[in-house]
């Protein structure tokens, strides 16, 4: 039987070293962080505030370079690409769930799920089309033309997770999805993530800070003052009250 | 993703709202300022504006139409004489006193026209003949000027009334009797007096036999002659100032007379100033209050910006977005203002005064003008989102 273990890579950093400011007010942020995540994989980045997780979240999704290492998604290096480059690779194959949901207000439901599409170059109509669907499959049907602030938090954020998904992406990027939800939601949450995001040829990066979903994750690697600590399978094998 | 930005602008009733707000009152300011400002202008060169006449010849000194310098009658005849000539007719112009019956006196432009031929007689006359201007003591009076100069009295409500003169009426200037004739229709003069119409020898009479009243001479070329040849070649023969009448003041010809009489009243008066401030009011009160709008707009969707830019949106099509957000809100703006200086100025029009002229340059001007507004709100707005990093995103 085989594991994500004997997957491909599909997100690889080695010996990144990241620091904000300089002199007196430099702040490292990652020091020599080597991370891998397979495809097929949910993998879960956790730690005490501070440690590292949203930069290093940020160097692999490209919107942040690092001073030195390597940084390689799904075979591409971003470590020497351009800003636009960068900007390109995420269009094409990142999608992301943010901690706040960042759905914008102003639009509706189906136009915020058509944003990544349009983006793209997407036809009007196709871009309808596809977040139509994704919608659907999210469990939304029905409330496309409703404003997300009409919207519990739990809806907001499977309008967040079929805007992230709805494109296709190679790797889901996912920041703190649950911190704004209540531990029921949050585990559907979840589990809309793990069932939408199966596929071999999918990576699913997850940082929080929520112990309640641990289960969700097929590995779970921990950080430290910038570093990984450890990676485990088992969440049973962490202690949480670090965390 | 235009159409989602333009979602975006609307979505935002409030602050769009404050945006055209700013936009509207910028375009209306400058617009409406812009006309008025033109139709007082206007009124300087009414005197060639409503005598028709395709050359008029002046003294040399006089530098506008409303500067008449009086020449000898002799010079008539030197002008009639210059080749090329078809006819040249008297003209007199002078400011006096009219004394109403009530005992009121009121100041009036009196013009004096050639009683052959009534060359510089108003074209349209609402009341009365103008060949009755041959019986003694007689005036055309404009409508401005019947009204200015009627009877005031106590309606049934117990309101003041005007009762405007008409034909018969008399009043005085200089003592003696002017009898209305007709009532005619000209436009305003920059003076504010109306204009009171007789012939030229009877101006000397009301002017109490000023010894010089030829103020101008009104020039009509032989068929084929070119005006502007023709008024260079009489300034030669005669030492004389010789105009066109051509009333474009945008135009380049120097020979203009109310080109000229334009220009010297933007030169040596203080209107285009008291305007031109009220006009850059309009452009910086566009500018603070759009710009700052527009700006809080974007501070309030920074976040969604930045995700747009995680997400792999390039900062072009962020900056077209918001140019496209910026240029819709100008758009609407300058709609809003220029139809509300329109609606202004044809109440304006309908009362007669302030003037009001809205060129089609004023129009494209103010479109100019509040697009650039928009522009300069757009840039602060990329220049905000341009700064902000993608990877803010992640910090909550």
């Amino acid at each position: 039987m085989s594991t994500h273990a004997d997957q491909p890579v599909a997100v690889r950093t080695r010996s990144v070293d990241m620091f904000f400011g300089d002199g007196e007010t430099k702040v490292t942020a990652l020091k020599q962080a080597d991370f891998e995540a397979n495809r097929g994989e949910l993998i879960m980045l956790v730690g005490p505030s501070g440690c590292g997780k949203t930069t290093l979240l940020s160097v692999i999704a490209g919107t942040l370079t690092p001073q030195t290492g390597t940084v390689e998604v799904f075979g591409q290096r971003l470590d020497g690409l351009s800003q636009e480059e960068l900007t390109t690779f995420r269009r094409k194959h990142l999608g992301f769930v943010f901690q706040s949901f960042n759905l914008i207000p102003t639009l509706s439901v189906l136009e915020n799920v058509m944003v990544p599409l349009l983006i793209q170059g997407a036809s009007h109509d196709v871009a309808v089309a596809k977040a139509r669907a994704m919608l659907e499959k999210v469990g939304l049907k029905g409330r496309e033309y409703g404003q997300p602030n009409a919207l519990s938090g739990g809806q907001q954020q499977r309008v967040a997770i079929a805007r992230a998904l709805v494109h296709e992406p190679s790797l889901l990027i996912c920041d703190e999805p649950t911190s704004a939800l209540d531990k029921d939601t949050g585990a559907q949450i979840m589990q809309m993530v793990r069932d939408l995001s199966r596929s071999p040829e999918r990576c699913v990066v997850v940082v929080t800070h929520d112990h309640r979903i641990f289960r969700f994750a097929d590995r779970i690697a921990e950080m430290e003052d910038g570093r990984i600590r450890r990676v485990v399978e088992d969440a049973s094998l962490l202690d949480t009250n670090h965390l | 993703m235009y159409r989602l930005a333009l979602n975006m602008l609307f979505g935002d009733r409030a602050k769009l709202a404050m945006l055209l707000c700013g936009l509207a009152f910028s375009a209306l300011l400058m617009a409406q300022q812009t006309s008025v400002f033109f139709g007082i202008m206007s009124w300087t060169y009414t005197p060639v504006y409503n005598i028709r006449a395709p050359i008029w010849v002046s003294d040399p000194m006089v530098e506008q139409a409303n500067d008449a310098k009086p020449m000898r009658d002799t010079d008539l005849y030197r002008v009639r004489s210059v080749d090329g000539v078809a006819w040249a007719a008297p003209l007199h112009t002078s400011f006096l006193q009219a004394r109403m019956q009530d005992g009121n006196f009121k100041l009036i432009t009196m013009v004096g026209i050639d009683a052959d031929t009534f060359a510089g007689a108003p074209a349209v006359l609402s009341q009365g003949l103008i060949e009755d201007l041959r019986l003694p003591n007689t005036v055309i009076v404009d409508e401005w000027g019947a009204q200015l100069m009627g009877r005031v009295t106590k309606g049934a409500d117990g309101k003041e009334v005007v009762i405007p003169l008409k034909v018969g009426d008399t009043f005085e200037v200089n003592d003696l009797e002017a009898r209305i004739v007709g009532i005619c229709k000209v436009r305003r003069a920059f003076t504010g007096g109306p204009f009171v119409y007789t012939t030229y020898d009877r101006t000397k009479q009301y002017t109490l036999g000023a010894r010089r009243t030829l103020s101008f001479m009104l020039v009509e070329p032989q068929a084929g002659v070119d005006p502007v040849k023709l008024c260079a070649r009489i300034e030669a023969d005669t030492g004389l100032k010789a105009w066109t009448s051509d009333t474009v003041i945008w135009s380049w010809s120097d020979r203009s007379l109310a080109r000229n009489t334009f220009w010297w009243f933007w030169k040596n008066t203080g209107i285009p100033f008291s305007f031109g401030t009220a006009v850059a009011l309009g452009l910086f009160v566009g500018i603070a209050v759009s710009g700052q709008t527009f700006y809080s707009f974007v501070l309030e969707n920074l976040k969604y910006f930045a995700a747009i830019k995680a997400m792999g949106a390039g900062m072009g099509v962020i900056a077209r977005m918001l140019l496209v957000q910026a240029f819709t809100a100008g758009l609407l703006g300058f709609g809003l203002g220029v139809g509300m200086a329109q609606a202004i100025g044809r109440a304006m029009i309908e009362k007669g005064m302030p003037p009001f002229i809205m060129f089609p340059q004023i129009f494209w001007a103010t479109l100019a003008l509040v697009l650039g507004i928009s522009l300069v709100s757009a840039i602060i707005g990329i220049i905000k989102v341009s700064r902000v990093d993608a990877a803010t995103v992640f910090r909550g």
